[in-house]
């Protein structure tokens, strides 16, 4: 897998090197930023900002509600047994029963988001350096056409202290 | 000027040592722990063969040290949702070190309190029936009944909790993998999930977060609830009121705090984190016991307040059992601990240190066992016929079972801690961060790369 | 019409001679758990009479009372039973099912008039004494609450034997063990819904009253009111 990318120790040069790319030519979905902590003070990490993370969690608890609203009301009317003289659908119970399995299937649909959203677990290859677990910061593009890496390569040491890596 | 801020080696070496050397004492506490942990196990399966007459259970006190530790353990389980959620809603940055320390107290004092539903049980081989399946006899559980709510409920909390720890953890999984080799890289790397923190990635998790801290605390306060309907929907003196709901909540956020206190105090000698977890980070926590403590004492005195009012005959009697009668001892200890000591050593701003705190968080846990204890027995022995009175005491049983689950804790936090960093790595370093530039201007000029042309 | 059981218990004529508590024992295979175990309270006397000592010597008295599951209409014991073990039938007894019972006890807690047991052990009967269970009862394993259950193999029987022979129950041919047994005829059992047994007129009577009624239960066992010496 080619890729091109440089390793910087301090975010400020991470955002330049970002624009020095996209100056030369790169688009915004083909440069990847990889890093040990979340930067959410840059630029650079809002470009993929999604919102419907929130939705699809709400969506996964109108599931849990509504099924367990099908497991509490229909069980208790399979083999109807009369305990304290309660209803034989109790509401108020089952709304207990209910709450749980809405938040259950809100947080399961959160989950589930995220990794596949995520893109995990990924058996592909990916651009990647172990330096990033020390604190390095990679910008850099996967699989770059060869006329644009040199002029990407020139942009990745422009940006500053740092060192431009190149794989195969 | 190009300073290494985000080189932060150091703190993931000194965060992944635990990892990576292992000391002698380590192989001797599991070593020790383990054979507590056997010994309970033991005396699990005795009682299963014998039936739980081993136990000090009688007519008609059919609850005794099972629930109580029971009710004891999910109230600890209170301390991460606190800590994790709460605090990072509302953004406070003295969290971060203490997070994963708090969620593990919560999803190991979960699986532990769940074991005891089953280990109270009188058939405890079919306690499968309590999970909606469909069954060729057609029938399901009732859920009108309480326990039924419980099942659902530490089900939903131990899955929330569960994932609430692992999804920050994947990032340090990540990073423990890039520096592992060998066999244990493959585990890291699978555990990992081909994690590699792409802005995507880290996008994508602290939504996920947010939804989950979201979503968690109300479930969290609904299991104590509902462990507290456990007692307030049966007709017994001093158990069917309705302030239970509540009080089991504060009371379980007043024990998680403790707990989380204790451990936080613990890890920090044993590991060497005297440069993550400051005083100050006792001092808030302390700060948060001495609120609940607090309200501890709010709540116990407006419903003890309302049943002397009340004089209800039935009540009044469970009432004098333990202010004045066989259970007054423990009464007045349990006072004493959760509130007699630990509010003077956590007003006081001299006492409010690391060990000040530990001593108070002591003190606040056996209170708190106790105030579960005298919650149950004495209200059980003291219903509305007096011929059918009776008192409890605990067998050896109880207590060899009740011992190994704090084993249990203890072994259960000592493996996490060596193979998964105790403190969020990543989470630490965000809270480093400086101010960021953000115009290619002010990029330039910090850097002295000032230029007419981008 | 269908049945609904019921029990009166004249105080006046109970004597306290807990005959009603030997043949229950007899009649349902209740565990005898041995002086140790009582000792520890794990008697189990699906009926017991209950003792009170009022005033001092000598203007000293002592007042008998039969308690029993109450057949509760509201049982605070069905509702929370989470395998539905314990449940409210048609004629409104209070059914314990003892196959589906796993032992949570919660039932034994909520009952407030502590009518509910639990088999600490497997019982066990030395022999020869096994000979003498009642084949129309089982035997419950350890693990297992159980509690009165107004002899409901008798009611089956009789209920049985009466459509054989196309013909409705007559009151008080089917008698519950503890009724049988009682010498001086305190305990009535029979069907609330027939207006001329003498368990409903003994019901109706203005001496009568329910234990613990204020709890909102709604038991149906009526204790009638001990009379004054003249």
């Amino acid at each position: 897998m080619k890729s091109i990318y440089g390793l910087y120790s301090d975010p400020d040069t991470a955002q330049r090197a970002v624009d020095r790319l996209r100056t030369a030519g790169a688009t915004d979905p083909a440069i990847v930023v990889i890093s040990s902590e979340p930067f959410e003070e840059y630029e650079f990490s809002h470009r993929d900002h999604a919102t419907w993370m929130y939705w699809i969690a709400g969506g996964g608890g109108a599931a849990g509600c509504a099924f367990a609203y099908w497991l509490t009301s229909v069980t208790q009317q399979l083999w109807p047994l009369n305990t304290a003289g309660m209803p034989i659908v109790s509401g108020i119970p089952n709304a207990i029963v209910i709450f749980e399995m809405t938040m259950l299937g809100a947080i399961l649909a959160t989950v589930i988001t995220l990794l596949v959203s995520a893109r995990l677990p990924t058996r592909q290859e990916h651009i990647y350096d172990t330096e990033i677990s020390d604190g390095y910061i990679l910008v850099g593009v996967e699989n770059p056409e060869d006329a644009n890496v040199d002029a990407y390569h020139a942009a990745l040491e422009s940006a500053g202290q740092g060192r431009v890596k190149r794989t195969a | 000027m190009g300073v290494n801020r985000t080189l932060n080696k150091p703190i993931s070496d000194d965060l992944t040592r635990p990892l990576f050397h292992t000391s002698v004492w380590f192989y001797g506490l599991v070593l020790a722990l383990g054979t507590v942990v056997a010994c309970g196990a033991a005396a699990w399966g005795t009682q299963i063969w014998y039936g739980i007459g081993l136990t000090g259970k009688r007519w008609p006190v059919f609850w005794g040290f099972y629930l109580t530790n029971f009710v004891f353990w999910i109230g600890i389980s209170h301390a991460g949702t606190l800590i994790s959620a709460i605090l990072r809603l509302v953004n406070a940055t003295w969290r971060r070190p203490v997070t994963r320390c708090a969620e593990v107290i919560t999803v190991f004092a979960l699986m532990i309190g769940a074991m005891f539903p089953l280990i109270h049980l009188g058939r405890p081989w079919l306690f499968f029936w309590l999970v909606p399946y469909p069954s060729a006899r057609e029938i399901w559980p009732n859920f009108r009944s309480p326990l039924v709510w419980d099942f659902f409920a530490i089900n939903t909390y131990l899955t929330g909790s569960l994932l609430f720890l692992f999804l920050p953890m994947i990032p340090d999984l990540a990073l423990v993998r890039d520096r592992a080799t060998g066999f244990r890289r493959r585990i890291y790397g699978a555990l990992a999930l081909g994690w590699r923190g792409t802005t995507r990635q880290w996008h994508r998790l602290e939504s996920a977060m947010q939804i989950m801290a979201i979503a968690i605390l109300p479930v969290a306060i609904s299991v104590h609830t509902i462990v507290s309907f456990d007692f307030s929907m049966a007709p017994v003196p001093m158990w069917h009121s309705t302030i239970f709901g509540p009080y089991f909540v504060a009371g379980a956020i007043f024990s998680g705090i403790a707990a989380l206190i204790i451990a936080m105090a613990v890890l920090r000698r044993t590991l060497n984190l005297e440069a993550y977890l400051y005083p100050v980070h006792f001092e808030n926590l302390g700060k948060l016991l001495l609120l609940m403590s607090l309200l501890w004492v709010y709540f116990v005195f407006a419903e003890r307040l309302t049943v002397w009012y009340g004089n209800d005959p039935s009540e009044m009697a469970v009432f004098w059992a333990t202010q004045r009668g066989t259970y007054a001892p423990l009464f007045w200890t349990m006072v004493t601990c959760n509130f007699l000591i630990p509010f003077p050593i956590l007003a006081l701003k001299k006492t409010r240190t690391i060990a000040g705190t530990v001593i108070a968080s002591f003190a606040v846990l056996i209170g708190m066992w106790l105030e579960r204890f005298l919650i149950i027995v004495p209200s059980l022995g003291h219903k509305s016929l007096p011929y059918s009175w009776g008192t409890y005491r605990p067998q050896p049983v109880e207590i060899v079972i009740m011992a190994s689950t704090f084993a249990a804790m203890a072994l259960l936090y000592t493996l996490f801690s060596k193979f998964v960093p105790i403190i969020s790595i990543w989470e630490l370093k965000v809270g480093d961060h400086p101010r960021p530039k953000l115009t290619p201007q002010e990029l330039d000029e910090a850097a002295g790369l000032w230029r007419t042309q981008p | 019409m269908p049945h609904r059981w019921g029990m009166a218990v004249d105080l006046d004529r109970c004597t306290g001679c807990e005959a009603c508590v030997v043949a229950c024992h007899a009649e349902n295979n209740i565990p005898i758990v041995g002086p140790d175990q009582a000792s520890r309270g794990r008697a189990m006397h699906w009926i017991r009479v209950e003792r009170y000592w009022e005033g001092d010597f000598p203007e000293v008295s002592v007042k008998f009372r039969p308690v029993l599951c109450q057949q509760c209409d509201a049982a605070p014991c069905e509702a929370v039973c989470p395998t539905y073990a314990s449940h409210h039938t048609d004629e409104g007894l209070n059914a314990q099912v003892y196959n589906r019972c796993i032992g949570t006890r919660y039932c034994g807690n909520a009952c407030a008039y502590n009518v509910r047991f639990f088999n600490f052990f497997n019982p066990q009967w030395e022999k020869p004494l096994h000979l003498q269970l009642n084949p129309d009862v089982s035997v419950r394993e350890v693990g297992v609450m159980e509690k009165c259950t107004f002899c409901v193999q008798r009611i089956k029987a009789a209920k049985s034997a009466a459509r054989a022979e196309g013909h409705g129950l007559v009151d008080g041919v089917l008698q519950t063990a503890c009724a049988q047994a009682c010498p001086t005829t305190a305990l009535v059992f029979g069907d609330l819904n027939d207006p001329e047994s003498r368990v409903a007129r003994l019901s109706r009577s203005p001496r009568g009253s329910k234990l613990l009624e204020d709890l909102g239960s709604e038991p149906k066992v009526t204790y009638l009111a001990r009379q004054p010496w003249a």
